[in-house]
């Protein structure tokens, strides 16, 4: 894949949606992989003497897939300069096959210069999770890895 | 002896250098069921997202902190914010660095914000990762 910088980009652009389901399996694999084990997402013994219904999300983990929605629409993922979320409902993970579904949405909310501000949305069983979520990325700059690829 | 809001400033020493491996970022990047190409192969970017595993190692300081009475399993995450001045790759030997911003004491519970400086070898910041998270008090049976 080459660096994908999107042409004709205004405000309201909207992005390609994604749509992911978190299973038990996918919150042990990344709970691995980031080092994060509150046992919170991964033991219902500790989810509900946290106060919490069953076993949720890493907030992490819907942070970071919430992300891809942006850097596969850029190609480039070091395009990506800031990126804000508040956490407001947790993504509850029942303990079956299927788990549960978060849809991911973004547009384009602001553009200055080359930066260009993504407002994304992370839907799950109909409500928000993601209070706000904004990621801003560099359309213009220069990536000096990516010089050998024409 | 509980966390109060007169530990605002409070800067942890550096933690130990973390290197990041080609191998940590595919697993990283899997464990995202993300296949962008560019988190793969020999010398591959990290996800951006992929600053919380660096800074970890800064968190377990402040949850191993005593004088804090802080439990992991206690605690919610209730915002991120990701400044990057470049993307960790696979090579880089970085340094993360917390302190404590702000504590506000509310009933029953804390809500703590911090800030992870990570920088690269040559003292030149890589990425600032900055969090709120709310802990709950244990309530006494």
């Amino acid at each position: 894949m080459k660096a994908t910088v999107v042409e004709g980009v205004e405000v309201g652009t909207q992005l390609p949606s994604l749509a992911v389901r978190f299973t038990r399996e996918r919150l042990v694999r990344y709970a691995g992989a980031s080092t994060d084990f509150n046992p919170i997402h991964y033991s219902e013994h500790f989810a509900r003497r946290a106060g919490l219904p069953d076993v949720i999300a890493h907030g992490m983990l819907t942070m970071g897939t919430a992300l891809r929605v942006v850097t596969n629409w850029v190609g480039d993922p070091s395009r990506v300069t800031s990126y804000f979320v508040r956490f407001t409902r947790p993504v509850v993970v029942p303990d079956d096959a299927d788990g549960v579904e978060v849809q991911f949405t973004a547009s384009v909310a602001a553009i200055e210069g080359s930066f260009v501000t993504v407002g994304i949305e992370a839907i799950c069983a109909g409500q928000k999770v993601l209070g706000v979520a904004r990621a801003e990325v560099d359309l213009g700059m220069r990536v000096p890895h990516l010089d050998h690829e024409s | 002896m509980p966390i109060t809001e007169a530990h605002a400033g409070r800067r942890y020493p550096p933690c130990n250098p973390y290197q990041v491996s080609a191998a940590k970022i595919t697993e990283f990047a899997t464990a995202l069921g993300d296949d962008n190409p560019r988190y793969r192969g020999d010398s591959p970017i990290a996800p951006p997202t992929f600053a919380a595993v660096v800074s970890a190692h800064a968190w377990d300081q402040l949850f191993g902190d005593p004088e804090l009475g802080l439990s992991v399993d206690r605690v919610v995450h209730a915002d991120q914010r990701y400044t990057f001045l470049r993307p960790l790759r696979a090579g880089d030997e970085v340094i993360a660095t917390l302190s404590i911003e702000k504590v506000r004491i509310r009933a029953g519970s804390e809500l703590v914000s911090a800030t992870v400086e990570i920088s690269d070898r040559a003292a030149e910041r890589v990425c600032t990762a900055q969090a709120t998270f709310v802990h709950t008090r244990e309530v006494p049976a």
